[in-house]
């Protein structure tokens, strides 16, 4: 379709005014503020972190170097790799994971639940407390759980009290802290899409497995999980960015032996003061991990359209 | 078997909403707890003095002024461009449709730091580009926050004003262009009346998440401070119950707005028409009439209001003093044996020396080191200074500790030297 005679019939449907609004919008949006920032960022990733005189002079040309300390370290290092930096990520990498798998287990039953089985003003109660948790500012949902799991925290007084363990155990320092409290932070997001979705199942068709004489779980791996596939990668891929990218809760929660990548490249930016390499890293936060969900997606046999709905 | 099935569904249900509930439920209790260290046991005294102490905090209180300003702004911002981001969708092309949708939702998915680190690079380029300075408005905290956090907010507002339009009837557009109304005029008497629950439930969407956010704030707020990061700085540098008495007041707000919500729906959904004018109409009996949310919302707001009363009058310095005096005795008790000369002013015995139980001391774990960062000085005791910092996450988010100083290698183009 020709692109003039696109724009004339977009005109005439929605006038000068109004169409030149919606254009100049979402034209700010999209280059302003989503895609030009990006490109900026992967431009800055490919330079040398030079002070400003510097900027623009002979010494501002491309270089991998960012990315070569990523892999390799200090030019010079004798260990061969940047161990420490590929071990945080790949340890955020799996623990983003397990939290997703986590929240998965956690959440399809409720979204069953409240999708399928709970009626009338039961189900309205159980929508309200799910959602109201999610209004708590994330900062305080994770400053609840390092009061829970704190050295003098409730847990550790009733284990003590019950005579369990005789010395308090370090949840934090364990990161069982910090993956309930990722677990915690992301339950609506990973509930909601998954509801969505067995919310348009048909019970007729949970009825006539029944009647065949499916058992429970097989009614649920033959009919509902297939037919909820979009929501549940909706809401893993949510999850799984949400996490993987996560800053608070891993410095509020985190143990001081395990940092989180975010960490890293904040640090990067406001402690080592290396905007270019704090870019490089963000990119490769960005682009590992969108490859990982187009993997998983490819795998699943799920398209992108079918997902955010 | 049905029996076990249906005590299987109840008890998830239990731990689900255990595991949900509990945590803010048990963070609002150590609010009312006077001791220094938020928790529910040991319990010492019931206080109030956390509100205080939070109203009297000038740090928050202006985080709550530029998160208000901030928030505004982003509001606006969002509901323009999600809005005219919503309109283009349905008259887009087709081809160019899967491709559209994918980059404005993109922001959604992005992590809120890549997303503050690219705005914070990009208008650094412009200026450069413009040959603006770092005093111009491309390095102002709130202009870069606006825009940052607009990127994912406006997409949030997008989906809202989606999942409306998908009901709207082109053909009254139409219908108003042929009778002869402008497309401004059709724009403002057909389709904004017909979008504003939209308008409002995405402005209240926008203004939350922007209240909320962090991850990319954090990099574009430059020297400002929203209330998110100062309450996240409060909570890294030290854990305070006047956070939780923070907690109780959201919690409390958030909830009887949602009782508010549902007792108004199930209102309108008895009158429909114009529930707003049959509430003043009808009388407040008939708003309350089979309405429990109704019910429970008039109950929490006579609660509130007793509890503020109550806390006006309640005094809880005997019950401090008493607790204050037990501490003493214990303190004294195990200052003793080792260190008798001591024994008499056990408040002078500096805060390394006294051999204090390994934990739950008189002093609300004070002693403990693994406490050290977290518990402000008890009034009672001097400031344990003295003590070298214990090797885990200190005050300065860990730099001190030799396992994490390898990960910020010096800038210098030589390496440091490896340990």
């Amino acid at each position: 379709m020709p692109t003039k005679s696109w724009l004339g019939t977009f005109i005439t449907r929605n006038g000068y005014l109004l169409g030149g609004y919606i254009i100049l919008a979402v034209l700010v949006w999209i280059l302003l503020v989503i895609v030009l920032p990006q490109i900026a960022m992967l431009d800055f990733s490919f330079r040398f972190d030079l002070p400003p005189y510097k900027q623009g002079g002979p010494e501002d040309v491309y270089t991998l170097s960012n990315y070569r300390y990523f892999l390799l370290g200090y030019p010079g290092n004798p260990d061969g790799y940047n161990y420490v930096d590929l071990a945080v990520f790949g340890r955020t990498f799996i623990a983003a994971i397990f939290v997703t798998i986590l929240d998965l287990i956690l959440c399809y039953p409720i979204a069953f639940y409240l999708a399928q089985v709970a009626k009338g003003r039961l189900a309205r109660v159980l929508g309200v407390a799910l959602i109201v948790p999610y209004w708590i500012n994330e900062i305080l949902r994770a400053f609840a759980f390092r009061v829970i799991f704190g050295a003098s925290g409730i847990i550790n007084s009733i284990l003590i009290g019950v005579g369990i363990i005789d010395s308090p155990i370090d949840f934090v320092r364990e990161n069982v802290a910090l993956y309930a409290g990722l677990t915690y932070a992301y339950v609506l997001l990973m509930v909601f899409p998954i509801y969505n979705a067995i919310e348009s199942l048909d019970p007729n068709q949970i009825e006539a497995a029944r009647d065949m004489g499916a058992p429970w779980w097989r009614i649920h791996w033959r009919v509902v999980i297939p037919f909820a596939k979009p929501g549940i990668t909706s809401g893993c891929t949510i999850v799984f960015m949400l996490a993987a990218g996560a800053l608070a809760a891993p410095q509020i929660l985190g143990g001081p032996s395990s940092l989180w990548f975010t960490q890293i490249i904040y640090r990067t930016f406001f402690e080592s003061v290396n905007w270019s390499r704090g870019a490089a890293y963000a990119v490769i936060l960005l682009v590992i991990c969108t490859l990982f969900v187009l993997l998983m997606m490819r795998i699943f046999r799920v398209k992108l359209g079918e997902i955010g709905r | 078997m049905k029996l076990l099935t249906r005590l299987a569904v109840v008890a998830y249900l239990l731990l689900f909403f255990g595991f949900l509930l509990g945590p803010l439920i048990i963070m609002s209790i150590t609010a009312f707890n006077s001791s220094t260290f938020p928790r529910v046991v040991p319990w010492e005294c019931l206080t109030f003095e956390w509100f205080t102490r939070l109203a009297n905090d000038t740090r928050v209180i202006q985080g709550l002024e530029f998160t208000a300003v901030i928030g505004v702004f982003v509001v606006v911002l969002s509901l323009l461009l999600g809005l005219a981001g919503a309109l283009l969708l349905t008259q887009i092309f087709p081809r160019a449709r899967a491709a559209y949708y994918t980059i404005v939702t993109s922001p959604i998915l992005m992590p809120g730091i890549v997303i503050g680190i690219a705005t914070v690079l990009f208008w650094d380029r412009v200026a450069h580009f413009v040959g603006a300075g770092r005093d111009s408005v491309f390095y102002h905290g709130v202009f870069l926050t606006v825009l940052g956090q607009s990127s994912f907010i406006a997409s949030y507002c997008m989906l809202v004003f989606i999942s409306r339009l998908q009901r709207f009837d082109e053909g009254q557009i139409e219908a108003a262009l042929d009778l002869g109304a402008t497309h401004v005029q059709a724009f403002r008497k057909v389709l904004l009346p017909f979008l504003r629950p939209a308008i409002f439930s995405a402005a209240v969407v926008a203004f939350l998440a922007s209240f909320e956010n962090y991850n990319t704030s954090v990099f574009t707020l430059g020297h400002f401070s929203t209330f998110t990061v100062v309450i996240a700085q409060k909570v890294r540098f030290g854990l305070d119950p006047s956070i939780s008495a923070l907690s109780v007041i959201i919690i409390t707000a958030t909830l009887f707005l949602a009782l508010l919500n549902e007792a108004y729906s199930t209102h309108a959904e008895r009158h429909p028409g114009n529930p707003l004018r049959s509430v003043f109409r009808g009388g407040v009996s008939g708003f309350f009439a089979g309405n429990p949310a109704a019910f429970l919302a008039l109950l929490m707001l006579a609660g509130i209001v007793a509890t503020t009363v109550y806390a006006t009058r309640y005094d809880p310095t005997r019950c401090k003093a008493e607790v204050l005096r037990r501490k003493l005795e214990i303190q004294e008790r195990y200052a003793r044996p080792t260190s008798p000369q001591r024994a008499t002013p056990p408040a002078a015995a500096p805060g390394g020396q006294a051999p204090t139980p390994p934990r739950q001391d008189g002093f609300g774990g004070a002693f403990n080191p693994q406490n050290l960062q977290i518990a402000p000085a008890p009034s009672a005791a001097p400031a344990p200074a003295p003590t070298p910092p214990p090797p885990r996450q200190d005050g300065f988010g860990g730099v001190f500790n030799p396992q994490n100083l390898q990960i910020a290698p010096a800038p210098a183009p030589t390496p440091p030297a490896k340990p």
